[in-house]
């Protein structure tokens, strides 16, 4: 099995995979330095309504020194969450929610899908025919190249975002720059688990789309039509995108968004952590049922 | 021993039944031809072989195991039509993924199956760069990993250039004496006809002739006659006790001793010309085989 591992593994080191990898780190940069000059803006020119621009009344003074305050507040928040050791909140973020699910949706279509569309599926089998052993192959090395990716994401942001932060003129942090790691790495870990999920639908979603396109637009359909059926009144609680929001515990965005899920994934109900993990490990288990009964097929590829 | 056994193999897909009770058996250190024409279900049987695609009844032994054993079909080199491979990845990498894809064993080899397929010089270019003739010295470089006591190809030498079509052929043979067993199907017949200890020839799914090469041609042996153009009439009328068919002046008789003809020409009083007894070559044979497999089938329903 190892020996299997390895070889997806070094079937993962490809132009679409890099691509893809970098792409989503630049799209976290980007999403910092964005928000970092919106943060910046903010302080700037704080959000006063029209009628207190020009007065002078008592009331006003109050609107404009909590608009102040309220802009401070929120440059500081940006400025301490653009540090080394918080900043593993948006890239665990990103990569548990849509961006990590386009990545992966990508990775499984190129490296699951492809195998049928370029015929190489039929040497894979001929060299091991153990189907199952197969499709955890192809699933670790999936969610493992999404794990690189997270880790890279989180490294490159933890280097180059305080000096965003410092080139858009935000204030210091309050707290130290290593404050916030183990929360930090905590939510990696739980971006981890959500990883896994997207990955098994991605393997899943391999064997039925039997081609790069197919999986691709089946991994990423399939989530993001959970998405829509999370907004659904009773029936959204049983939606896997539900599960991801519970397990994330994704909260409301600042300047700088630590997630791509929680405005699309409704306003209902909560589900507990623990729900929302168990919600997942259940998907998880219904997407590798589905891979085994697709898998085992004929293979005319 | 039998390395290859196959009991009233079926395959049918919908309506159409691609390989119907087939019987075959491929004995140890044989090199073994599987002719017939496109849609004869060649392919179709050997993805059964490799455990591709599942027979619909009948029973597959693949080195001594019954089919599905995924340890059998590991166990054997293969190539399916044309070889398929990763073009991100060198030769070299190609075949790195391919061993470690079966357990890693054959790890070692790499350089002895590049070197005895001649791509020793062009193992660390990207195969997107091979020509056709390069990917199908690297498919049979591929099924030669780990030493395998079968190897099942499709079409060996497929884009290969004279020489090439030599060296593979030198190459199937070696492995023959050194005890390896090879099922290949080919389009060649005259490649066939030099490789191949026994052949068996397949029309709509149905074995229609079975045996040794040379034995193949040799039972439909026919005597070609040239009489003077006066007795023409007379030996037409003396050879229908045959099957005879005027041709260019002479006649070609089914038959395969030319002492019957001449004797019987004799009798009615006609000297011949010249009286040769040929033997067809195997694509002759070949042709025949098919023509009266179709109209057999065709009779049969």
């Amino acid at each position: 099995m190892l020996w299997l591992l390895a070889a997806e593994l070094r079937k993962l080191v490809r132009p679409l995979v890099w691509g893809t990898a970098l792409a989503i780190v630049a799209f976290c940069l980007l999403i910092t330095w964005g928000a970092a000059n919106n943060a910046r803006a903010g302080l700037a020119s704080p959000r006063i309504p029209d009628v207190c621009v020009q007065a002078v009344t008592a009331q006003c003074r109050l609107v404009v020194a909590h608009a102040h305050a309220t802009a401070r507040a929120a440059a500081a928040a940006t400025a301490q969450l653009a540090q080394p050791g918080e900043v593993g909140h948006v890239a665990a973020g990103m990569l548990a929610s849509l961006p990590g699910l386009l990545l992966i949706a990508m990775i499984a279509g190129g490296h699951w899908g492809g195998e049928w569309g370029s015929r190489t599926i039929r040497q894979l089998l001929c060299r091991e025919g153990r189907r199952g052993r197969v499709l955890a192959a192809k699933w670790l090395s999936t969610w493992i190249a999404g794990v690189l990716t997270l880790l890279a994401c989180f490294l490159v942001l933890a280097g180059a975002a305080p000096v965003i932060a410092a080139a858009a003129g935000l204030p210091a942090a309050h707290a130290g720059l290593w404050a916030g790691l183990g929360s930090s790495i905590s939510a990696a870990g739980r971006a981890v688990v959500v990883l896994g999920l997207f990955a098994a639908i991605g393997t899943a979603a391999g064997t039925v789309g039997r081609g790069q396109l197919a999986t691709t637009a089946l991994t990423a359909g399939s989530m993001l039509l959970a998405l829509l059926v999370a907004g659904i009144a009773g029936l959204g609680r049983l939606s896997p995108a539900s599960f991801v929001q519970a397990w994330m515990a994704f909260g409301p965005a600042g300047y700088l968004p630590t997630n791509f899920w929680s405005r699309f994934a409704g306003a209902g109900p909560s589900l507990g952590e623990l729900a929302g993990l168990a919600g997942i490990l259940v998907t998880i288990a219904i997407a590798a049922g589905i891979a085994r009964w697709r898998f085992a097929a004929d293979v005319t590829a | 021993m039998n390395v290859i056994s196959c009991t009233r193999l079926t395959k049918r897909f919908g309506a159409t039944v691609a390989v119907r009770e087939l019987d075959l058996d491929v004995a140890a250190g044989q090199v073994y031809g599987f002719l017939g024409p496109n849609g004869a279900g060649k392919t179709t049987t050997i993805r059964m072989l490799l455990g591709l695609i599942a027979p619909t009844a009948g029973h597959i032994r693949l080195l001594g195991r019954p089919l599905p054993d995924p340890r059998a079909v590991s166990r054997t080199g293969s190539m399916i039509e044309e070889p398929a491979f990763y073009p991100w990845l060198t030769g070299q990498q190609n075949l790195q993924v391919t061993a470690w894809a079966g357990g890693g064993r054959a790890a070692g080899e790499l350089g002895r199956v590049l070197d005895a397929t001649g791509l020793g010089a062009v193992a660390g270019r990207k195969v997107r760069t091979y020509s056709q003739g390069m990917r199908q010295r690297l498919g049979l470089a591929a099924a030669m990993l780990g030493r395998p006591p079968l190897l099942v190809i499709d079409e060996p030498t497929n884009g290969l250039d004279p020489a090439g079509i030599r060296e593979v052929r030198g190459l199937l043979r070696d492995l023959a004496d050194s005890g390896t067993a090879v099922f290949m199907s080919s389009h060649l017949l005259a490649e066939v006809e030099q490789v191949c200890d026994r052949v068996a020839v397949i029309v709509a799914g149905r074995l229609v002739e079975e045996g040794p090469p040379a034995r193949l041609g040799a039972t439909r042996r026919r005597v070609r006659v040239r009489v003077r153009e006066a007795d023409a009439e007379t030996a037409g009328r003396l050879l229908t006790r045959w099957r005879a068919r005027p041709l260019d002046g002479q006649f070609v008789v089914e038959h395969d001793s030319g002492r019957d003809v001449n004797a019987a020409l004799v009798a009615g009083g006609v000297i011949a010309e010249s009286v040769a007894v040929e033997a067809p070559r195997l694509e002759d044979r070949f042709l025949e085989i098919v023509e009266e497999g179709t109209h057999a089938v065709a009779a049969g329903g």
